[in-house]
Protein backbone atom coordinates (compact mmCIF):
# COMPACT_ATOMS: atom_id res chain seq x y z
CA UNK A 1 0.00 0.00 0.00
CA UNK A 2 1.43 3.78 -0.75
CA UNK A 3 -0.04 7.01 0.67
CA UNK A 4 -1.49 9.66 -1.72
CA UNK A 5 -0.84 12.89 -0.89
CA UNK A 6 -4.20 15.18 -0.68
CA UNK A 7 -2.36 18.56 -0.76
CA UNK A 8 -0.59 20.58 -3.36
CA UNK A 9 2.93 20.83 -1.96
CA UNK A 10 3.96 19.00 -4.35
CA UNK A 11 3.11 21.85 -7.34
CA UNK A 12 6.58 23.49 -6.27
CA UNK A 13 7.11 26.53 -5.13
CA UNK A 14 4.78 29.24 -4.69
CA UNK A 15 3.94 31.18 -7.75
CA UNK A 16 4.11 34.49 -5.91
CA UNK A 17 7.23 35.00 -4.16
CA UNK A 18 8.15 37.46 -1.95
CA UNK A 19 9.57 40.47 -2.12
CA UNK A 20 12.63 41.38 -1.37
CA UNK A 21 12.73 42.62 2.15
CA UNK A 22 14.22 46.59 2.48
CA UNK A 23 17.02 46.77 4.19
CA UNK A 24 16.45 49.84 5.80
CA UNK A 25 13.13 52.33 5.98
CA UNK A 26 14.74 55.23 5.68
CA UNK A 27 12.90 57.97 3.63
CA UNK A 28 10.74 54.90 1.77
CA UNK A 29 7.61 55.11 0.06
CA UNK A 30 4.84 53.87 1.89
CA UNK A 31 1.74 51.95 0.77
CA UNK A 32 -1.69 51.68 3.11
CA UNK A 33 -4.12 49.30 2.28
CA UNK A 34 -7.30 49.28 4.65
CA UNK A 35 -9.39 46.23 4.78
CA UNK A 36 -12.53 48.11 5.67
CA UNK A 37 -12.93 46.31 9.39
CA UNK A 38 -13.56 48.75 12.12
CA UNK A 39 -10.43 50.99 13.04
CA UNK A 40 -8.34 49.58 10.29
CA UNK A 41 -7.57 52.78 9.15
CA UNK A 42 -6.96 54.60 12.16
CA UNK A 43 -4.34 51.86 13.00
CA UNK A 44 -2.57 52.20 9.31
CA UNK A 45 -2.53 55.92 9.82
CA UNK A 46 -1.42 55.53 13.52
CA UNK A 47 1.60 53.51 12.24
CA UNK A 48 2.66 55.37 9.13
CA UNK A 49 2.92 58.29 11.45
CA UNK A 50 5.33 56.75 13.75
CA UNK A 51 7.23 55.76 10.61
CA UNK A 52 7.38 58.83 9.37
CA UNK A 53 8.36 59.92 12.63
CA UNK A 54 10.98 57.49 12.98
CA UNK A 55 12.21 56.61 10.06
CA UNK A 56 11.41 59.71 7.41
CA UNK A 57 8.56 57.63 5.25
CA UNK A 58 5.82 59.11 3.63
CA UNK A 59 2.82 57.70 2.41
CA UNK A 60 2.51 57.63 -1.55
CA UNK A 61 -0.35 55.16 -1.74
CA UNK A 62 -3.10 54.34 -0.02
CA UNK A 63 -5.89 51.90 -1.11
CA UNK A 64 -9.79 50.30 0.47
CA UNK A 65 -10.34 47.17 -0.10
CA UNK A 66 -13.93 45.64 -1.09
CA UNK A 67 -14.04 44.14 1.78
CA UNK A 68 -11.64 41.96 4.69
CA UNK A 69 -12.41 39.34 2.68
CA UNK A 70 -12.32 40.24 -0.84
CA UNK A 71 -8.40 40.42 -2.43
CA UNK A 72 -6.81 43.38 -3.12
CA UNK A 73 -7.81 44.93 -6.50
CA UNK A 74 -5.12 44.38 -9.42
CA UNK A 75 -5.49 48.48 -10.29
CA UNK A 76 -4.20 49.13 -6.53
CA UNK A 77 -1.63 46.33 -6.52
CA UNK A 78 -0.54 48.10 -9.97
CA UNK A 79 0.02 51.43 -8.13
CA UNK A 80 1.65 49.93 -5.16
CA UNK A 81 4.21 48.37 -7.40
CA UNK A 82 4.81 51.60 -8.74
CA UNK A 83 4.40 54.09 -6.66
CA UNK A 84 5.72 52.05 -2.84
CA UNK A 85 8.87 50.49 -1.07
CA UNK A 86 6.94 49.12 1.13
CA UNK A 87 2.74 48.34 2.17
CA UNK A 88 0.96 48.00 5.23
CA UNK A 89 -2.04 45.82 4.94
CA UNK A 90 -4.21 46.67 8.36
CA UNK A 91 -6.45 44.27 9.85
CA UNK A 92 -8.75 46.74 12.73
CA UNK A 93 -11.67 45.38 14.70
CA UNK B 1 0.30 9.94 -7.45
CA UNK B 2 2.34 10.83 -4.56
CA UNK B 3 4.58 7.76 -3.15
CA UNK B 4 5.18 8.58 0.31
CA UNK B 5 5.23 5.67 2.58
CA UNK B 6 4.55 1.93 2.61
CA UNK B 7 2.20 0.08 4.32
CA UNK B 8 0.30 -3.13 4.63
CA UNK B 9 -1.97 -2.75 7.22
CA UNK B 10 -4.84 -0.96 6.87
CA UNK B 11 -5.02 0.29 10.29
CA UNK B 12 -1.67 1.32 10.12
CA UNK B 13 -2.15 2.99 7.38
CA UNK B 14 -4.86 5.22 8.82
CA UNK B 15 -3.06 6.39 11.53
CA UNK B 16 -0.34 7.30 8.84
CA UNK B 17 -2.41 9.88 7.57
CA UNK B 18 -3.28 11.39 11.24
CA UNK B 19 0.30 11.42 11.79
CA UNK B 20 0.48 13.54 8.03
CA UNK B 21 -1.61 15.89 9.36
CA UNK B 22 -4.11 14.98 6.89
CA UNK B 23 -7.36 14.36 8.90
CA UNK B 24 -10.27 16.10 9.75
CA UNK B 25 -9.85 14.05 13.00
CA UNK B 26 -11.77 11.34 12.38
CA UNK B 27 -10.05 8.06 10.54
CA UNK B 28 -9.82 8.79 6.45
CA UNK B 29 -10.48 6.08 4.01
CA UNK B 30 -7.18 5.03 2.56
CA UNK B 31 -7.03 5.65 -0.94
CA UNK B 32 -5.75 3.09 -3.71
CA UNK B 33 -4.65 4.16 -7.57
CA UNK B 34 -7.90 2.19 -8.02
CA UNK B 35 -10.22 4.67 -5.58
CA UNK B 36 -8.36 7.53 -6.81
CA UNK B 37 -8.65 6.74 -10.98
CA UNK B 38 -12.36 5.74 -10.13
CA UNK B 39 -13.11 9.27 -8.74
CA UNK B 40 -11.45 10.78 -11.50
CA UNK B 41 -13.42 8.69 -13.96
CA UNK B 42 -16.96 9.86 -11.51
CA UNK B 43 -15.48 13.37 -12.29
CA UNK B 44 -14.78 12.64 -15.50
CA UNK B 45 -11.73 14.84 -15.36
CA UNK B 46 -7.93 13.67 -15.85
CA UNK B 47 -5.69 14.32 -12.57
CA UNK B 48 -3.54 17.43 -13.81
CA UNK B 49 -6.74 19.84 -14.64
CA UNK B 50 -7.16 22.48 -12.17
CA UNK B 51 -10.48 22.33 -10.78
CA UNK B 52 -9.96 25.87 -9.03
CA UNK B 53 -8.09 28.38 -7.72
CA UNK B 54 -7.45 30.70 -4.80
CA UNK B 55 -6.00 34.26 -6.35
CA UNK B 56 -3.13 35.65 -4.28
CA UNK B 57 -3.27 32.51 -1.92
CA UNK B 58 -0.64 30.59 -3.82
CA UNK B 59 -3.91 27.52 -3.34
CA UNK B 60 -5.06 25.40 -6.09
CA UNK B 61 -6.98 22.56 -6.08
CA UNK B 62 -6.29 19.77 -8.62
CA UNK B 63 -8.67 16.99 -10.23
CA UNK B 64 -6.14 14.60 -8.31
CA UNK B 65 -6.27 16.30 -5.52
CA UNK B 66 -10.14 16.74 -5.07
CA UNK B 67 -10.06 12.69 -5.68
CA UNK B 68 -7.82 11.84 -3.25
CA UNK B 69 -9.89 14.07 -0.80
CA UNK B 70 -12.89 12.77 -1.99
CA UNK B 71 -11.77 9.05 -1.41
CA UNK B 72 -10.41 10.10 2.18
CA UNK B 73 -13.79 10.89 2.77
CA UNK B 74 -15.37 8.10 1.90
CA UNK B 75 -17.08 9.26 -1.03
CA UNK B 76 -18.49 7.32 -3.89
CA UNK B 77 -17.18 8.32 -7.33
CA UNK B 78 -20.95 9.64 -8.24
CA UNK B 79 -20.47 12.13 -5.77
CA UNK B 80 -17.69 13.40 -7.52
CA UNK B 81 -19.60 15.67 -9.95
CA UNK B 82 -20.93 17.40 -6.80
CA UNK B 83 -17.61 18.03 -5.40
CA UNK B 84 -16.46 20.12 -8.80
CA UNK B 85 -19.15 22.13 -8.39
CA UNK B 86 -18.28 23.11 -4.54
CA UNK B 87 -14.60 23.88 -5.23
CA UNK B 88 -15.58 26.63 -8.43
CA UNK B 89 -18.22 27.56 -6.25
CA UNK B 90 -15.08 28.03 -2.94
CA UNK B 91 -13.12 29.56 -5.45
CA UNK B 92 -15.63 32.26 -7.25
CA UNK B 93 -14.86 35.49 -6.31
CA UNK B 94 -17.94 36.34 -4.97
CA UNK B 95 -17.65 33.64 -2.74
CA UNK B 96 -14.47 35.37 -1.32
CA UNK B 97 -13.23 32.68 0.44
CA UNK B 98 -10.19 34.21 2.38
CA UNK B 99 -13.07 35.69 5.17
CA UNK B 100 -15.68 32.76 5.46
CA UNK B 101 -13.23 30.23 5.70
CA UNK B 102 -10.26 32.12 8.24
CA UNK B 103 -12.19 34.12 10.33
CA UNK B 104 -13.10 33.70 13.73
CA UNK B 105 -16.45 33.41 13.39
CA UNK B 106 -16.04 29.44 12.42
CA UNK B 107 -18.33 29.26 9.26
CA UNK B 108 -19.65 26.17 8.24
CA UNK B 109 -19.56 25.42 4.43
CA UNK B 110 -23.43 24.51 3.91
CA UNK B 111 -23.75 22.92 0.65
CA UNK B 112 -27.66 23.02 -0.62
CA UNK B 113 -28.21 20.32 -3.45
CA UNK B 114 -31.31 21.13 -5.83
CA UNK B 115 -32.49 19.14 -8.67
CA UNK B 116 -32.48 15.63 -9.98
CA UNK B 117 -29.26 14.52 -8.69
CA UNK B 118 -30.44 14.97 -5.77
CA UNK B 119 -32.36 11.82 -6.04
CA UNK B 120 -30.28 10.10 -7.85
CA UNK B 121 -27.37 10.30 -5.05
CA UNK B 122 -29.39 9.50 -2.21
CA UNK B 123 -29.23 13.02 -1.16
CA UNK B 124 -30.91 13.55 2.19
CA UNK B 125 -33.61 16.07 2.33
CA UNK B 126 -36.09 14.76 4.78
CA UNK B 127 -36.19 13.60 8.48
CA UNK B 128 -32.67 14.81 9.73
CA UNK B 129 -31.17 16.54 6.88
CA UNK B 130 -28.94 18.12 8.57
CA UNK B 131 -28.33 15.19 10.80
CA UNK B 132 -26.17 11.54 10.45
CA UNK B 133 -26.64 8.86 8.86
CA UNK B 134 -26.60 9.38 5.08
CA UNK B 135 -23.50 8.29 3.19
CA UNK B 136 -23.81 11.15 0.46
CA UNK B 137 -24.48 14.07 2.98
CA UNK B 138 -22.27 13.07 5.18
CA UNK B 139 -19.36 12.18 2.86
CA UNK B 140 -19.67 15.19 0.54
CA UNK B 141 -19.69 17.91 2.97
CA UNK B 142 -16.86 15.73 4.63
CA UNK B 143 -14.72 16.39 1.33
CA UNK B 144 -15.02 19.46 0.53
CA UNK B 145 -13.91 20.43 3.93
CA UNK B 146 -11.00 18.02 3.64
CA UNK B 147 -10.17 19.82 0.63
CA UNK B 148 -10.12 23.29 2.06
CA UNK B 149 -7.68 21.67 4.78
CA UNK B 150 -5.42 19.83 2.76
CA UNK B 151 -5.69 21.23 -0.95
CA UNK B 152 -6.13 24.97 0.27
CA UNK B 153 -4.39 24.56 3.31
CA UNK B 154 -6.54 25.97 5.34
CA UNK B 155 -5.59 24.16 8.50
CA UNK B 156 -7.18 24.78 12.15
CA UNK B 157 -5.07 27.33 14.19
CA UNK B 158 -3.10 28.21 11.11
CA UNK B 159 -5.38 30.07 8.18
CA UNK B 160 -8.86 28.76 9.93
CA UNK B 161 -8.82 31.07 12.99
CA UNK B 162 -11.98 30.12 14.49
CA UNK B 163 -12.82 30.96 17.34
CA UNK B 164 -15.19 27.82 18.47
CA UNK B 165 -16.02 26.72 14.65
CA UNK B 166 -18.64 24.59 15.15
CA UNK B 167 -20.06 20.73 14.04
CA UNK B 168 -20.95 21.60 10.80
CA UNK B 169 -17.09 22.13 9.81
CA UNK B 170 -16.73 18.60 9.78
CA UNK B 171 -19.21 18.19 7.39
CA UNK B 172 -22.82 20.05 6.08
CA UNK B 173 -24.68 19.47 2.94
CA UNK B 174 -28.41 18.55 2.31
CA UNK B 175 -30.95 18.53 -0.59
CA UNK B 176 -33.89 20.57 -1.16
CA UNK B 177 -37.50 18.75 -0.48
CA UNK B 178 -38.69 18.41 -4.13
CA UNK B 179 -42.69 18.78 -2.72
CA UNK B 180 -42.14 22.35 -1.88
CA UNK B 181 -44.35 24.99 -1.93
CA UNK B 182 -42.72 27.39 -4.44
CA UNK B 183 -40.76 26.82 -7.41
CA UNK B 184 -37.18 24.87 -6.84
CA UNK B 185 -34.52 26.70 -4.88
CA UNK B 186 -32.04 26.72 -7.78
CA UNK B 187 -34.54 27.82 -10.46
CA UNK B 188 -35.31 30.96 -8.68
CA UNK B 189 -31.12 31.52 -9.08
CA UNK B 190 -31.88 31.39 -12.00
CA UNK B 191 -31.23 27.51 -13.01
CA UNK B 192 -33.49 25.03 -15.29
CA UNK B 193 -35.50 23.07 -13.26
CA UNK B 194 -33.77 19.90 -15.16
CA UNK B 195 -30.82 21.11 -14.08
CA UNK B 196 -28.84 20.76 -10.70
CA UNK B 197 -27.07 22.55 -8.96
CA UNK B 198 -25.02 22.91 -5.54
CA UNK B 199 -24.89 26.32 -3.37
CA UNK B 200 -22.38 27.03 -1.20
CA UNK B 201 -23.23 29.47 1.71
CA UNK B 202 -21.03 30.34 5.01
CA UNK B 203 -22.32 30.48 8.19
CA UNK B 204 -21.58 30.85 11.51
CA UNK B 205 -24.59 29.34 13.08
CA UNK B 206 -27.74 27.52 12.79
CA UNK B 207 -30.79 27.89 14.88
CA UNK B 208 -33.79 25.59 14.71
CA UNK B 209 -36.91 27.96 15.23
CA UNK B 210 -40.39 26.26 16.83
CA UNK B 211 -43.93 26.96 16.29
CA UNK B 212 -46.15 24.73 16.61
CA UNK B 213 -49.35 26.46 16.93
CA UNK B 214 -49.33 29.26 13.84
CA UNK B 215 -51.90 29.30 11.50
CA UNK B 216 -50.44 32.38 9.60
CA UNK B 217 -47.19 33.15 7.62
CA UNK B 218 -47.09 36.39 9.72
CA UNK B 219 -46.68 34.68 13.22
CA UNK B 220 -44.20 31.91 12.09
CA UNK B 221 -42.16 34.31 9.90
CA UNK B 222 -42.14 36.52 13.59
CA UNK B 223 -40.06 33.90 14.84
CA UNK B 224 -37.68 33.26 12.36
CA UNK B 225 -37.08 37.11 12.34
CA UNK B 226 -36.02 37.48 15.77
CA UNK B 227 -33.91 34.31 15.55
CA UNK B 228 -32.07 36.02 12.60
CA UNK B 229 -31.74 39.33 14.50
CA UNK B 230 -30.49 38.66 18.11
CA UNK B 231 -28.53 41.11 19.95
CA UNK B 232 -25.44 38.27 19.77
CA UNK B 233 -26.08 37.87 15.94
CA UNK B 234 -23.37 38.71 13.40
CA UNK B 235 -26.88 40.19 11.43
CA UNK B 236 -26.39 43.13 13.62
CA UNK B 237 -23.38 44.50 11.28
CA UNK B 238 -26.03 44.13 8.59
CA UNK B 239 -26.94 43.31 5.09
CA UNK B 240 -25.39 40.27 5.43
CA UNK B 241 -27.13 37.44 3.54
CA UNK B 242 -29.20 34.83 5.58
CA UNK B 243 -30.42 31.03 5.14
CA UNK B 244 -33.77 29.86 6.21
CA UNK B 245 -34.42 26.04 5.67
CA UNK B 246 -38.30 26.30 5.79
CA UNK B 247 -39.69 23.11 7.39
CA UNK B 248 -42.40 21.38 5.09
CA UNK B 249 -45.44 22.15 8.10
CA UNK B 250 -44.21 25.84 7.83
CA UNK B 251 -44.26 25.45 4.24
CA UNK B 252 -47.67 24.17 4.41
CA UNK B 253 -48.91 27.28 6.21
CA UNK B 254 -47.30 29.59 3.43
CA UNK B 255 -49.31 27.31 1.02
CA UNK B 256 -52.26 27.65 2.37
CA UNK B 257 -52.30 31.54 2.41
CA UNK B 258 -50.85 31.56 -0.96
CA UNK B 259 -47.62 33.43 0.07
CA UNK B 260 -44.59 33.16 -2.19
CA UNK B 261 -41.32 32.89 -1.53
CA UNK B 262 -40.84 36.39 -2.19
CA UNK B 263 -43.43 37.45 -0.17
CA UNK B 264 -41.52 35.20 2.73
CA UNK B 265 -38.19 37.61 1.72
CA UNK B 266 -40.61 40.92 1.91
CA UNK B 267 -41.65 39.95 5.40
CA UNK B 268 -38.12 38.66 7.23
CA UNK B 269 -36.59 42.01 5.56
CA UNK B 270 -39.00 43.94 6.75
CA UNK B 271 -39.27 42.70 9.92
CA UNK B 272 -35.50 41.64 10.93
CA UNK B 273 -34.90 45.24 12.51
CA UNK B 274 -33.93 46.21 16.10
CA UNK B 275 -33.78 49.52 17.69
CA UNK B 276 -30.93 51.27 17.30
CA UNK B 277 -30.87 52.05 21.20
CA UNK B 278 -31.36 48.85 21.96
CA UNK B 279 -28.30 47.51 19.99
CA UNK B 280 -26.45 50.60 21.71
CA UNK B 281 -26.90 48.84 24.94
CA UNK B 282 -25.59 45.82 24.39
CA UNK B 283 -22.79 47.75 23.07
CA UNK B 284 -22.87 46.18 19.23
CA UNK B 285 -22.99 49.79 17.95
CA UNK B 286 -20.91 52.53 19.14
CA UNK B 287 -21.69 55.97 20.72
CA UNK B 288 -24.04 56.86 23.39
CA UNK B 289 -27.70 56.44 22.85
CA UNK B 290 -29.23 59.28 21.66
CA UNK B 291 -32.82 60.07 21.84
CA UNK B 292 -34.08 59.59 18.42
CA UNK B 293 -32.20 55.96 18.93
CA UNK B 294 -35.63 54.55 20.50
CA UNK B 295 -37.30 55.14 17.63
CA UNK B 296 -34.96 54.73 14.93
CA UNK B 297 -34.68 51.28 13.22
CA UNK B 298 -31.42 49.23 11.75
CA UNK B 299 -32.68 46.35 9.61
CA UNK B 300 -30.75 43.28 9.19
CA UNK B 301 -31.18 42.93 4.97
CA UNK B 302 -31.11 45.87 2.06
CA UNK B 303 -33.70 43.85 -0.46
CA UNK B 304 -35.41 40.54 -0.37
CA UNK B 305 -32.97 38.54 -2.24
CA UNK B 306 -30.60 38.50 0.82
CA UNK B 307 -33.12 35.62 2.54
CA UNK B 308 -32.06 32.23 0.94
CA UNK B 309 -35.11 30.37 0.89
CA UNK B 310 -35.02 26.71 0.91
CA UNK B 311 -37.43 24.04 1.93
CA UNK B 312 -36.06 20.44 3.49
CA UNK B 313 -37.02 18.71 6.98
CA UNK B 314 -39.19 16.10 7.68
CA UNK B 315 -42.53 15.92 10.05
CA UNK B 316 -42.64 18.65 13.13
CA UNK B 317 -43.46 22.25 13.29
CA UNK B 318 -39.54 23.04 13.42
CA UNK B 319 -37.48 25.72 10.74
CA UNK B 320 -33.60 26.25 10.78
CA UNK B 321 -32.60 29.85 10.42
CA UNK B 322 -28.68 30.10 9.27
CA UNK B 323 -27.41 33.74 9.83
CA UNK B 324 -24.66 34.28 7.27
CA UNK B 325 -21.47 35.31 7.88
CA UNK B 326 -19.69 38.73 7.16
CA UNK B 327 -21.67 41.75 5.63
CA UNK B 328 -21.58 41.83 1.78
CA UNK B 329 -17.98 39.96 2.48
CA UNK B 330 -19.21 36.57 0.88
CA UNK B 331 -21.70 36.01 -0.93
CA UNK B 332 -23.70 32.32 -1.74
CA UNK B 333 -22.97 30.79 -5.08
CA UNK B 334 -24.64 28.74 -7.04
CA UNK B 335 -23.06 26.24 -9.45
CA UNK B 336 -24.25 23.43 -12.29
CA UNK B 337 -23.28 20.60 -11.58
CA UNK B 338 -22.24 19.15 -14.60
Amino acid sequence: MKMFDPTTKRMGPPRLPLAPRPASLHGLRLGLVDNRKVNSATILEKIADRLAAKHGTRVSVRDMKRSPSHEIDANAVAALKRDADLVISGVGD
Amino acid sequence: MSEIDQATDPAAMIEAYYDAGWTDGLPVVPPSDTSVAAMLAGAKLRGDVTVGEIHGRNAVVTAESLAINAVMAGCRPEYAPVLVAAVKSLCHPDFAYHGPASSTGGSAMVLIVSGPIATELGINSGHNAFGQGHRANATIGRAVRLIMMNALNTKPGFLDRATFGNPGKYSFCFAEREDTAWEPFHVSRGFGADESTLTLYASNSLQQVYNQLAATPEAVLRCYADALYNLGSPNVYGFNQSLVVMGFEHADVMRANRWSRRDVQTFLMEHCRRRVADLKRAARLPDDIAPEDETTWRYAFESPDDLLIVCAGGAGSWSAVLPGWGKKWTRAITTRIE
